[in-house]
């Protein structure tokens, strides 16, 4: 049962279905060549190379890049296996999520300086949920943080930008069941913001509160969108 | 060692709790408050770094002392601290159910007692415990665990399984990883650790060309030879 139906939104807008991700695997051509050597080398000999560097490297390129922001996971995930093959070591994976710990402290002034920094932080920390288990697991360690940032990026403030909306919606698409079956509780809070902020707050654009109310009705249909719902919010209106 | 410290930071925060709230209750008796300095006035407990979860719960000092830590323990996670003890508690959780079902499935049979040069363990190793009677205390487990990564983290033990498949090996002369799961006493433990440690030396990479090792030998040759020629006189 769609929750908001009889609302009526103008639907001027229509929603672009999100990228198919597993064309280019790990988008590293936006990275110079001698840092696109420097993670061939580590996917293939992580020993070899000072793991340090390269998780800031993957850091500091996803702060700047929402593209690699997006899916920088993936290649996370695998040195991180290859590390672990070859020397039963994390190295890796210590430096990053140490590193990332310190974005996530910073947060709150990364989005005053910019917000393009700050979507991409909030794609990368999820993403990094996404993609880095351990032992099939989602790591346990990053959930509330997760949840913090959306929150954050459900507050008033926020809600306003389409930036953020369009973040908040996207992590939500690819995260939010695993999140859920983490803590429900802090989702239905979650949820509980998204929908007042769809019905009563001032200065949502149009494009804003469709986001919304397709995540909305996206979580009431069990994390999917039934056929008519597809329908609604994907294909051009003809008029 | 620190590193046996960040685990049992994870578990004392669960026990924490207690005894923040049993400090409070007696602190009027102790001399020494939660993180081992003597107390003096009541002061405002430092803020801790931590993330926005802990922010109901009240100010806690920010490291403390138990009696089985070696000084005072941080309180500060960080993540990667947290998913390698997550990753290990996981793992010990997946060994457990595996364990388990092994035990049930009578993959482990009742053999005549043997006396077995180098083991400690009176308990001949492959008598099968019944299934209530494994280990399941998680902090054990993974102290356990941990020490066992130790040893199997060395060249010496991936020479030795390279070397000798598992079904090739002999009781008595190749060493077997100790079984976590048994009920052992602490000292018990610690000696079979020990013990199969030692054994798995025999596979230690021989000292090559140029190499530390062979350096240490050449300067305790030296030594010697210096002390010797010192007494001659």
């Amino acid at each position: 049962m769609s929750v908001c139906t009889g609302i009526l939104v103008s639907k001027h807008c229509v929603l672009k279905r999100m990228e198919d991700s597993s064309k280019e695997e790990y988008r590293i051509q936006s990275f110079d060549m001698e840092t696109q050597k420097l993670l061939k080398t580590a996917l293939k000999d992580p020993g070899s190379v000072d793991l340090e560097k390269v998780s800031n490297v993957i850091v500091d390129q996803s702060l700047k890049d929402q593209v690699f922001s997006k899916e920088a996971g993936r290649i996370c995930f695998t040195i991180v296996q290859a590390e672990a093959k070859q020397s039963s070591s994390s190295v890796f994976r210590r430096n990053l999520l140490n590193r990332l710990q310190q974005e996530f402290k910073a947060r709150e002034d990364t989005r005053k300086k910019s917000t393009q920094e700050w979507v991409c932080l909030v794609s990368f920390i999820c993403n990094i949920f996404d993609y880095l288990k351990v032992n099939n697991m989602p790591m346990m360690a990053l959930v509330h943080p997760v949840y913090d940032c959306l929150f954050r990026l459900a507050q008033p403030d926020a809600l306003k930008n389409e930036e953020e909306v369009d973040c908040l919606v996207l992590q939500l698409h690819r995260i939010g069941e695993q999140l859920e079956k983490m803590n429900l509780q802090r989702m239905d809070e979650l949820f509980c913001l998204l929908r007042d902020g769809f019905l009563l707050q001032d200065g949502l654009s149009s494009l804003g509160r469709l986001l919304l109310l397709e995540i909305l009705e996206f979580r009431a249909g069990s994390w999917t969108l039934s056929e008519t719902a597809q329908k609604y919010y994907y294909s051009e209106v003809t008029d | 060692m620190s590193y046996t410290h960040k685990y049992r930071r994870d578990d004392d925060c669960k026990v924490d709790e207690n005894r923040n709230k049993g400090s409070l209750r007696w602190s009027h008796c102790r001399k020494r408050g939660a993180d081992g300095s003597v107390r003096g006035p009541q002061r405002e407990a430092e803020s801790t770094q931590s993330s926005s979860k802990r922010e109901h719960r009240p100010q806690r000092p920010e490291s403390f002392t138990t009696p089985e830590s070696e000084g005072p323990v941080s309180r500060i996670r960080n993540w990667g601290d947290e998913v390698e003890a997550d990753e290990m508690r996981t793992s010990v959780r997946r060994d457990m159910q595996r364990y388990r079902r092994r035990i049930l499935a009578g993959e482990f049979v009742q053999r005549e007692r043997k006396t077995s040069s180098g083991s400690s363990d009176s308990r001949d190793s492959r008598d099968s415990p019944a299934p209530g009677d494994i280990e399941t205390d998680e902090t054990v487990l993974m102290r356990r665990q941990k020490q066992i990564n130790y040893g199997k983290n060395t060249l010496a033990y991936d020479r030795y399984i390279k070397e000798v498949p598992k079904h090739l090996r002999k009781p008595g002369i190749h060493p077997r990883t100790p079984n976590k799961f048994k009920k052992y006493s602490r000292r018990s433990w610690d000696q079979q650790i020990k013990l199969w440690k030692v054994k798995l030396h025999a596979w230690d990479p021989p000292a090559e060309e140029g190499s530390d090792l062979q350096a240490v030998y050449v300067l305790l040759w030296v030594c010697g030879g210096y002390y010797y020629g010192l007494h001659s006189n």
